[in-house]
């Protein structure tokens, strides 16, 4: 039952990718200044937005993990980690192709593009730290407070382009106050491209749960077959 | 539509729906790994029986 | 609160003076800062007048290249003979613990920084004296930073394997943000310009960024120091 609802979301979010890949080649209007590149967005975007949810769940996660002390939720902080830097990467390598057309260049330092990658470079360290720890509860409690503490490179990569002047450009969507500087359609395939995204992070991260869980089943099982 | 710049944007959305596709490829590699490690400690247990 | 102050300098002084009995780790962290300051003489012209922009930079640099080392063996020193499960398992709190050894490595950290900056101002031909309070209460918030979270990553590492390799990758990307603010103004501070307007934005992200991570680590190091 769990495989078939979780193949049903994944084709859904395949068939929806693929409807709103016509849309958006084909339907909506051109930007003027940019040509056909300003289409990158649509992925630039909810990229980001989908490794940010993940973060914040993984956030989450890790405050109940040191609350109740249940496993699960480490299993849950380190899938969602996980999951969200493919997301994160799409996020960095569509913008430097933007910025290689738009700006001239594959990168620029300013603090939104700094913090992005430092993101993704914390939360890579948070899978190495993982890797390099045995015990399950003393791994799960030190890496849930590194977690907690690595966050606030995602709360600073959301807020960098109020508190700087920065090249990126600053906030374009409605729910960030710029009303208006984007078309409505625009604006509208933003989220729903989203959608298909955060449906996938949803299928890769409840697999990944299982996969963590069958690994320490079969540990186990090794360890009873060996001792019996 | 505009035809300027098509083959970056191009580029863009092959990395994008490729790099998704990377992670989703090496999820599955990982669960038949997973599998098969199943499969031959079953194998064991019955030939120890 | 008293008492939690008494155990947490009790433990500060055990630090510092185990550490002046054999002076390990701050004659290798000494040491280090002036090869890394001999080493960036050759990546650049030292005498040129664009060297003052980044002096500020530079030093930072030094200091945390060489700030990894002292608290790396913060916690780590604790390891031989299970001094840090006894310390654990003593009645001393581990938010006094953990306090105790974030006073150590910020005295330690101090020497370093006070013997480096001399030697940086002769190689670099730099007269850093000019502005000594901002210089000082730069070096101050970002050292404080750099003791309070390299003290929590080592409390996290100390039982790791490559804990010196995970440390610097998990502290320096962390440390940034203050690292900006110390790194602007430091540079100001060298070359004598005043700082105002929007340079002391720079400031309150010194301070903030040490009063939310000294309270986050309060906070947090008792899921850390349990056995």
């Amino acid at each position: 039952m769990r495989d078939k609802l979780l193949t049903a979301t994944a084709a859904l979010a395949g068939i929806m990718l693929v409807w709103n890949l016509k849309i958006i080649l084909t339907v909506l209007p051109d930007e003027v200044a940019q040509g056909a590149i300003y289409r990158i967005m649509f992925f630039h975007i909810p990229g980001f937005f989908t490794a940010g949810v993940c973060y914040i769940v993984a956030m989450l996660a890790s405050i109940y993990y040191l609350w109740k002390k249940d496993l699960r939720a480490d299993a849950l902080a380190m899938a969602a980690t996980e999951v969200a830097l493919p997301f994160a990467a799409v996020n960095l390598i569509t913008g430097m192709i933007w910025g290689r057309i738009i700006w001239g260049i594959w990168w620029a330092w300013d603090p939104r593009l700094t913090w992005a990658l430092i993101s993704w470079l914390v939360y890579f360290g948070y899978l190495m730290l993982r890797k390099a720890i045995d015990d399950p509860s003393e791994r799960a409690n030190i890496s849930a407070v590194a977690n907690i503490f690595f966050f606030s490179s995602v709360a600073i990569t959301w807020k960098a382009i109020v508190w700087w002047r920065t090249q990126h450009p600053g906030p374009v969507l409605s729910i960030r106050g710029a009303d208006g500087k984007l078309d409505a359609g625009v604006e509208r395939m933003i989220y729903q491209n989203w959608i298909p995204l955060l449906l996938l992070a949803i299928v890769f991260i409840s697999i990944r749960i299982r996969q963590e869980r069958a690994l320490r089943e079969l540990d186990a099982m090794r360890r009873w077959a060996h001792a019996g | 539509m505009d035809e300027r710049n098509f083959t970056y944007m191009f580029y863009g959305f092959s990395v994008a729906w490729g790099i998704i596709a990377l992670y989703a490829i090496g999820l599955l590699r990982r669960q038949s790994n997973i599998n098969s490690q199943v499969e031959s400690l079953k194998k064991m247990v019955d030939g120890k029986r | 609160m008293i008492r939690f102050f008494r155990l947490s300098f009790a433990i500060a002084a055990k630090d510092i003076q185990s550490e002046w009995r054999t002076k390990e780790a701050l004659n290798s962290a000494c040491s280090f800062s002036i090869v890394v300051l001999l080493m960036f003489s050759f990546a650049f012209d030292p005498g040129a007048e664009s060297t003052k922009e980044f002096a500020g930079g530079l030093l930072w640099l030094v200091f945390m290249f060489a700030g990894s080392l002292i608290v790396n063996r913060s916690f780590s020193r604790e390891l031989p003979n299970d001094c840090l499960d006894v310390l654990i398992a003593s009645p001393v709190p581990p938010a006094a613990l953990f306090l105790g050894k974030a006073f150590a490595c910020f005295v330690l950290l101090m020497i370093i920084e006070l013997i480096s900056i001399p030697v940086f101002g002769i190689f670099y031909n730099i007269t850093w004296w000019r502005q000594p309070a901002w210089l000082a209460v730069a070096l101050g918030l970002t050292t404080w930073a750099m003791s309070v979270i390299g003290s929590l990553f080592s409390a996290l590492t100390v039982n790791l394997r490559l804990r010196e390799l995970m440390l610097p990758m998990l502290l320096y990307p962390m440390l940034i943000p203050a690292l900006m603010g110390a790194i602007r103004l430091t540079s100001l501070a060298l070359a004598n310009e005043p700082i105002a307007g929007e340079d002391l934005v720079w400031l309150k992200v010194l301070v903030a960024f040490d009063i939310i991570f000294t309270s986050l680590s309060l906070a947090l190091v008792d899921f850390v120091l349990v056995r």
